[in-house]
């Protein structure tokens, strides 16, 4: 079976700021070269369906989503207008299948986080989201992303820009662990980047400032908190809409 | 335009009554489910689901009056027993398909394997009417026998349920085990990205493919491009599926189609942006704006496999946002230097197959750029979709919709919408296979008309300017369709030069516009394209009487809009009528010439001629190149101890065609001709080809043109 982590390589990632790989299998980290037909070597464990097996998703017991307990079952805490958009029951990427997983990885089951996950390991910041006092990320959809930026602009964040993505990124961070009750109940937090936003409720969620509503709060991950929210939050001007869609 | 509509089958609400009063049960194996009982006024009735990889086709007798459909899916047990809320997953409109007297919707995003009871209901404006009697079905596993080796495999997507993508590293060991397992199958590296990413093929044929890329192109092979977008995945994951079925597979259709061509898939040819999440390569390059300049090494390992493989057919495969369009957005390649015949075979493998397929199969193609699509869609031959037109490929784009619009308003759900997404571009991969099968002689006729028309160098030359797609009467699939796009004057060049001539500076000099600030040389790229190029004393000549000749103008004249250099524009040196004997040395360019008489090119000097008739024999002998294309010669033609290129491209000649002794590097290209005579070839250093355009020879081939 595949190790939990996709572990796509990231060689743009500036060195130094590769962070560690998950405890648990090891990952390749970076693309190997291997021999005439560009193939890794066999190594690496297929996806092979064991004869018998129902189908019903991967068959390892430590991969997330496979959660043999009773809990499993369970709504995983999480709360919000989104969540039932997103992996539950014993779907792969399930609330509880990620309570044991750093943030960064556990990013990576939350389909709708492809760009904040993605632009995580670009800044360089994975590290960040594995602070041993713990992080509480506010997590744009992509979405949020899309209704913010540009395709180009969203590359050239990506690509030629990582010092303003890290600021934009740290916008979106809060030192602790913190509860979506946590943040209600303290009325303001504070983000990486200094910022300080108001916190409002609204309709059992959170409203940040005047930007942004938490959708799917209260992921419970290693060491932390990942509340989803519905827009970008930072100083960055909306570029989404106002050059030419790219398109094909 | 030769588009082909298919016979529209009209069922009548007076049959559908007739046959109203069975009670059928659920599905047996192989056998759609349906649904049929006493219906209540505006009723629909007749309900079909029949299971399919990935997706259900729901079909039903259309209720009269109605506007639009519903369709609703509840989750059920092995007892049919609910198991979740009944959702409206979809909305038919007559606009999806060309034949809506015959509704049909693919409903898809659902995991595969589940078990579904489906409703359908008509509505009157905003009015609903009652559903129809309910069918259950269960829906396919994803493809493969799990006690089968091979068939077993799964992606990284298809054991996350659609949560995950399927990584680089998931996919190289996919693919090695699929190339490990099975014989139909040769992975090739074509290339390396910025990273150092392997950029990997597949290449499938039965029972095995061919043993080299020569041998793959004399199959006339078809090709897949999955995932040039780095954030548009979702055809990727149709392509890795696909792969394993054409590696496993033991369906007749499946081993027919490997039985007669090649199957080239390129599942990642932007590694770096995948892993990265973005839609540039690493350096920020869009690709798909790269694919005629070629400054990127991800998109020159793609056209030198185009050169070496050389497909006939092909789609390229993104995701797009505009959520009111189709589930399938295409488009064939528009610019105006494609040839007709090229642009109409790949309208016709879209409106004439597609839409006919998809129309069966309850997918909705439509034209991409449509409906509110904005201002895509058009003509920039950096595109892939322009630059395979432009390299004679009969070819398509391929948008996924990326959200699921109206129509399918269940795809809040990120997996559902995935798995939509992903299936739907499996049917069209597969589909492009039935395609290029079912109308493979006629493909290779237009491909072969585009390449001797090209070899012609006729007609204006356009820089950038699409054809328009024409609409249809609404409601159709195509009742909007992509911006005119018409070229501006300045984009136009009524007179066509012979060729350009580029200073050794322009030809061999370094680059700057590569990843870090180096890039390859002309002399590179051009070669990467694969046109010929005569080294002559004063320059590099590449004459437009090739079959590239709609995208060389594009790169080499400083009227282009994305050009590499401003070449000296070489026009013909001769046009019109010339009696006598005809010695070439130097450079001579003939258009639109007759000679009467005989004509001989002396050692070094490079003959050009089109359009044009020699009444007499053609002699070359050490030449630095001959080139000879849409031209008649009475009498024999021997091109002979030549040691630049040769080009023999749709000409007649009544005589002897003898290539004795050439020296070039590159393949002799004698395509298209017909000869009247013997055609011989002996001693060239590389045998000569006809990339697959046939000659017409009454005579015997012999020596190394035996073959052609």
């Amino acid at each position: 079976m595949f190790a939990p982590s996709p572990a796509s390589a990231d060689p743009a990632a500036p060195p130094g700021r590769r962070t560690r790989p998950a405890p648990t299998p090891p990952h390749p980290r970076r693309v190997r070269r291997p021999g005439r037909l560009g193939l890794l070597a066999a190594t690496l464990v297929l996806a092979g369906v064991a004869a018998g097996c129902t189908g019903d998703g991967s068959a390892d017991p430590h991969e997330p989503g496979r959660t043999g307990g009773p809990a499993a079952a369970a709504t995983g805490g999480v709360s919000g207008p989104l969540c039932a958009a997103l992996p539950a029951g014993t779907d792969p990427g399930n609330p509880d299948s990620l309570v044991d997983e750093p943030a960064d990885q556990a990013m990576r089951w939350i389909p709708v986080l492809t760009t904040f996950e993605a632009a995580v390991r670009a800044a360089g910041l994975s590290a960040q989201l594995r602070d041993p006092r713990g992080v509480t990320v506010l997590a744009p959809t992509d979405d949020a992303f899309a209704r913010k930026f540009s395709a180009s602009n969203l590359d050239e964040l990506m690509i030629h820009d990582r010092d303003t993505l890290r600021t934009l990124l740290r916008a979106h961070l809060v030192a602790g662990s913190h509860s979506l009750a946590d943040l209600l109940a303290a009325g303001t937090v504070t983000t990486m980047d200094g910022t300080r936003l108001t916190v409002t409720p609204t309709e059992s969620m959170a409203r940040l400032g005047d930007t942004a509503t938490t959708i799917c709060a209260d992921y419970r991950v290693a060491g932390g908190r990942i509340h989803l929210i519905d827009a970008v939050l930072g100083t960055l001007p909306t570029t989404a809409g106002l050059d030419d869609d790219p398109a094909h | 335009m030769r588009v082909r509509r298919p016979t529209v089958i009209v069922l009548s609400a007076l049959l559908a009554a007739t046959l109203g009063t069975v009670t059928a049960p659920t599905a047996a194996a192989g056998q759609p489910g349906s649904a049929t009982t006493a219906a209540e006024p505006n009723e629909v009735t007749n309900l079909t689901v029949t299971q399919a990889d990935g997706y259900a086709t729901l079909a039903w007798t259309p209720v009269e009056g109605a506007t639009d459909y519903q369709i609703e899916r509840t989750p059920v047990d092995a007892n049919d027993v609910p198991t979740g809320p009944s959702v409206v997953v979809g909305v038919w409109r007559p606009n999806r398909q060309i034949n809506n007297e015959s509704p049909t919707f693919a409903d898809a995003g659902f995991n595969p394997g589940d078990r579904f009871q489906w409703r359908v209901r008509a509505r009157f404006g905003t009015v609903e009417q009652p559903y129809s009697a309910p069918v259950t079905g269960t829906t396919r596993q994803p493809w493969g026998d799990p006690a089968v080796p091979g068939q077993n495999l799964r992606t990284r997507w298809e054991t996350t349920r659609a949560v995950q993508y399927t990584s680089d590293v998931d996919e190289y060991a996919y693919t090695a085990e699929i190339d490990r397992l099975s014989d139909r199958v040769r992975v090739v590296e074509i290339g390396r990205t910025v990273l150092g990413r392997p950029i990997n093929m597949f290449v499938f044929g039965y029972p095995t493919p061919p043993a080299t890329p020569e041998a793959v192109a004399a199959t006339s092979p078809v090709a897949i491009n999955c995932n040039v977008h780095g954030n548009e995945p979702g055809d990727r994951e149709a392509c890795l599926i696909m792969a394993r079925q054409l590696a496993f597979s033991t369906d007749p259709r499946i081993i027919d189609i490997l039985s007669h061509t090649t199957v080239l898939i390129v599942p990642t040819v932007n590694g770096d942006g995948r892993a990265a999440n973005t839609r540039g390569n690493s350096t920020g390059q869009d690709l798909n704006r790269d694919y005629s300049l070629i400054r990127q090494p991800e998109t020159a390992a793609f056209v030198r496999m185009v050169r070496d493989y050389r497909p006939i057919a092909s789609y390229d495969g993104h995701e797009y946002g505009n959520s009111r369009a189709g589930d399938l957005p295409m488009l064939p390649p528009r610019h105006q230097n494609v040839a007709q015949s090229v642009f109409d075979q790949s309208q016709d493998m879209i409106e004439g197959y597609m839409y006919a397929r998809a129309a069966e199969d309850g997918w909705w193609p439509c034209p991409y750029g449509c409906e509110g699509g904005g201002n895509v869609g058009l003509g920039e031959e950096t595109i892939l979709r322009n630059t395979l037109g432009l390299k004679n490929v009969v070819n398509s784009l391929l948008e996924l919709r990326s959200s699921g619009g109206q129509t399918r308003p269940d795809e809040s759900n990120t997996a559902n919408n995935r798995r939509r997404k992903t299936y739907s571009a499996l049917w069209t991969f597969h589909h492009l296979l039935d395609y290029h099968r079912a109308r493979y002689d006629e493909i290779r006729r237009a491909r072969a008309e585009a390449i001797t028309f090209q070899a012609s160098n006729s007609g204006r030359i356009v820089f950038r300017g699409s054809r328009p797609i024409p609409a249809h009467p609404a409601p159709h699939p195509a009742d909007a369709v992509p911006p005119l796009d018409a070229p501006r004057p300045e984009m136009i060049l009524d007179d066509a030069p012979c060729a350009y001539r580029l200073t050794p500076e322009q030809y061999l000099g370094a680059r700057t516009d590569g990843p870090g600030g180096v890039g390859a040389s002309l002399a590179e790229r051009i070669a990467a394209h694969g046109w010929k190029v005569v080294k002559a004393a004063d320059g590099y000549y590449v004459p437009l009487a090739q079959p590239e000749r709609g995208l060389i103008p594009l790169l080499l004249d400083a009227q282009g809009a994305e050009e590499w250099v401003g070449g000296e524009r070489v026009y013909p040196t001769l046009t019109g009528r010339h009696n006598g004997p005809l010695t070439v040395s130097g450079f001579t360019c003939i258009a639109d010439g007759t000679i009467n008489g005989p004509v001989t090119v002396r050692p070094g000097a490079t003959l050009i001629a089109y359009r044009t008739t020699v009444n007499g024999p053609v002699t070359a002998t050490g030449a630095a190149g001959v080139v000879l294309g849409d031209s008649t010669v009475r009498g024999p033609l021997q091109v002979a101890n030549g040691a630049g290129p040769l080009s023999l491209v749709g000409n007649t000649v009544s005589g002897p065609v003898n290539l004795v002794g050439n020296t070039g590097t590159d393949a002799p290209l004698v395509a298209g001709n017909t000869v009247h005579g013997p055609l011989h070839c002996t001693g060239n250093r590389v045998t000569p080809t006809a990339i697959e355009v046939p000659n017409a020879v009454t005579g015997p081939r012999a020596g190394q043109c035996a073959a052609l």
